[in-house]
């Protein structure tokens, strides 16, 4: 039996039995798509755990539906518990949403899965044909989980050197300017990327706001500049590194690479990448002298 | 039929792209776009259906609709509308299919939409039949075929050694003018041939896909369905915008520059999606559609209900680019099964 099938009949079998008992009302894991490839799924019913799986293709990072969650169904009722299925990079984005006190502990019921990394975009029956940030990641394992299914790959953790950032980090600042135009020339300003990301949780985008404060509605050069720029400042510090934007996006844009200079930037200053370990409070919110990590 | 080879496609289109606005399938990044070209060297011939529609060259994604002045009392405005005629070339006939369901309500209600109207009456189709049918196509169930002349202007079918010409309208008469065309034996390659003749993305069939009528829609409105397809939606605008059929626009008024006696404004309108959170928030703040699958429901009773009831046409051509650009796999081809099931279609 593969790790993929056993880990998918653990799954299952936790699935099943966090419904049963009622400890939760819906798990967020990953079913077979209409394409033959893994999408997210949420079983509501013990009867329907057989739809979920685990495999190489499960690629989505599930922490942003537990945004959808942190409301209760009905006026005057608890908000409801939920599990979802993580990988060590999901389960970063954990931390840093109970940092910023968006999910409570007790109502996400975490099940976490060793990971060997997941597929890229290309050619699948390439082997391995690793995402990039799986490429680039060393964590096996969670960092935050209430039950770990699968064993810890024997693999040897991979240093992160922050090479991808090379290129563009060599060209002189006019030729840097002139390269992200042209990949926001390409922006259809779909918003797929702020959607997917768990830590773009705005009520109100100040990107989308009515009065158009900061960019209007035009989908132009200056409007998506404003728009990815503003984003990954507002991420400096809380990118969990997913790179679900980089994924989802319609037309490529690069995008992990202006998440990773913010990231590469904080962990220079303050030593912190955001959500490998548990934060009282985001780390950018510390303005005290104690317990600062600067 | 008539025919022309590549040399002398090339050669008619530089000479276009003097005096048009050229539109054309070009490699933009590794992604194929429609879009202007100076000469032909930058078109691709050989291409899948492009990445986006060809709407934004007809509702684009950005329009300056009118430019007003104010200098002391005087104010004054100006309409903006482009002058030039303007060329699409290698349009995909579900593109094509597109601008006709576009033009049920741009068009044929009035009022009509005088600036997307501009648009349509500067442009001439020069479609290039696809060759199969890619991932995600499914235009057989939607009334097209991907050698379906209807909505064109002129279209192009590779044949050995160069193209097959159909000349579909006067307009496309008009501009092939300057095309160097020869008899040759033999009929025009088939048109319209049955689905099952077309090899789908993985050599088979595509499967078709059912299309339940709008009366039959109103009895699922509370199905559960919407909450199964929808839990998983991003709320992104992803599938409106790559759609050649979504069409929902905002307006908005911006100022270009104020100083001291002068004050020049922009009205401009913009793409915007039903699928996105607060679209349909009204004044007060209230939201009718606050959750995803109520948002995602209305993108789907627009195109199979709401639109064939009151503008005549279908709101789908079965182009599949949403359904391959779904970062979660939210698969109009399913939803449609779905709703045929339900429906005991």
């Amino acid at each position: 039996m593969s790790t993929s099938e056993e880990i998918t009949r653990e799954i299952r079998a936790q699935a099943r039995e966090l419904l049963e008992s009622g400890q939760v009302s819906c798990i967020i894991g990953y079913e077979v798509g209409s394409r033959g490839r893994a999408r997210p799924a949420f079983v509501h019913d013990a009867d329907d755990v057989e739809r979920l799986i685990w495999g190489p293709d499960c690629v989505h990072n599930l922490t942003v539906y537990l945004h959808d969650f942190k409301k209760p169904r009905k006026r005057g009722e608890e908000p409801p518990h939920v599990a979802v299925v993580v990988k060590p990079c999901d389960s970063r984005a954990i931390n840093v949403l109970l940092a910023e006190q968006q999910i409570e502990r007790e109502r996400v019921f975490i099940i976490g899965v060793a990971c060997e990394g997941v597929q890229g975009r290309g050619d699948p029956s390439r082997s391995p044909n690793l995402a990039a940030r799986c490429i680039r990641c060393g964590d096996r394992v969670p960092v935050v989980y209430d039950v770990l299914l699968g064993e810890p790959p024997e693999v040897p953790p991979a240093e992160d050197d922050y090479a991808d950032l090379a290129r563009i980090g060599e060209m002189p600042p006019a030729e840097r300017l002139a390269f992200w135009l042209h990949q926001f020339d390409r922006c259809i300003r779909c918003y797929a990327c702020r959607q997917v990301c768990p830590g773009c949780y705005c009520t109100t985008c100040m990107f989308e706001r009515d009065d158009g404060l900061w960019v209007d509605i035009g989908i132009e050069v200056p409007q998506k500049y404003m728009f990815h720029l503003g984003r990954a400042l507002h991420l400096a510090g809380r990118c969990a590194e997913c790179n679900e934007c980089e994924r989802v996006c319609p037309m490529g844009l690069p995008l992990s690479l202006l998440n990773r200079r913010l990231a590469r930037e904080v962990e220079t200053l303050f030593g912190y990448r955001a959500g490998r370990e548990v934060a009282l409070s985001p780390l950018l919110f510390e303005l005290g002298e104690e317990g600062s990590p600067i | 039929m008539k025919f022309t080879t590549l040399d002398e496609l090339r050669a008619w289109l530089n000479h276009l792209a003097q005096e048009h606005d050229l539109i054309a399938p070009r490699d933009v990044d590794g992604h194929v776009l429609y879009r202007p070209v100076a000469s032909s060297g930058e078109i691709l011939f050989d291409y899948e259906r492009p990445e986006l529609s060809t709407k934004d060259y007809f509702l684009p994604a950005t329009e300056v609709l009118l430019r007003t002045e104010r200098r002391g009392g005087d104010v004054t405005l100006e309409e903006v509308l482009p002058d030039r005629k303007q060329v699409l070339f290698g349009i995909r006939p579900c593109d094509a299919q597109g601008l006709t369901v576009l033009d049920a309500l741009f068009l044929q209600q009035e009022p009509p939409d005088v600036y997307y109207r501009h648009h349509r009456e500067r442009t001439t189709l020069v479609g290039l039949a696809c060759p199969q049918m890619w991932e995600g196509c499914f235009c057989t169930s939607m009334g097209g075929a991907p050698d379906d002349p209807t909505h064109l202007d002129v279209l192009l079918t590779a044949v050995d050694g160069g193209y097959a010409v159909q000349v579909v309208t006067e307009k496309g008469a008009a501009l092939l003018e300057g095309l160097a065309l020869e008899e040759r034996e033999g009929e025009p390659p088939p048109q319209s041939l049955p689905p099952q003749s077309w090899g789908g993305p993985r050599g088979g069939a595509p499967k078709p896909v059912p299309v339940t009528p709008p009366e039959k829609w109103r009895a699922l409105f509370e199905d559960g369905l919407w909450q199964r397809h929808g839990e998983r939606c991003l709320s992104c605008r992803i599938c409106t915008y790559v759609c050649p059929t979504c069409r929902c626009f905002d307006v908005t008024d911006r100022v270009v520059e104020v100083r001291p006696g002068l004050t020049r404004i922009e009205r401009i309108r913009a793409w915007d999606a039903c699928t996105s959170t607060n679209y349909r928030r009204i004044a007060g703040g209230h939201n009718p559609r606050p959750t995803k699958p109520e948002r995602l429901r209305n993108r789907f009773y627009c195109k199979f209900c709401y639109y064939p009831e009151d503008f005549g046409p279908l709101g789908c051509v079965g182009c599949g680019r949403c359904i391959v650009s779904c970062p979660v796999n939210i698969d109009i081809r399913e939803v449609l099964r779905d709703v045929a099931e339900r429906s005991g279609e």
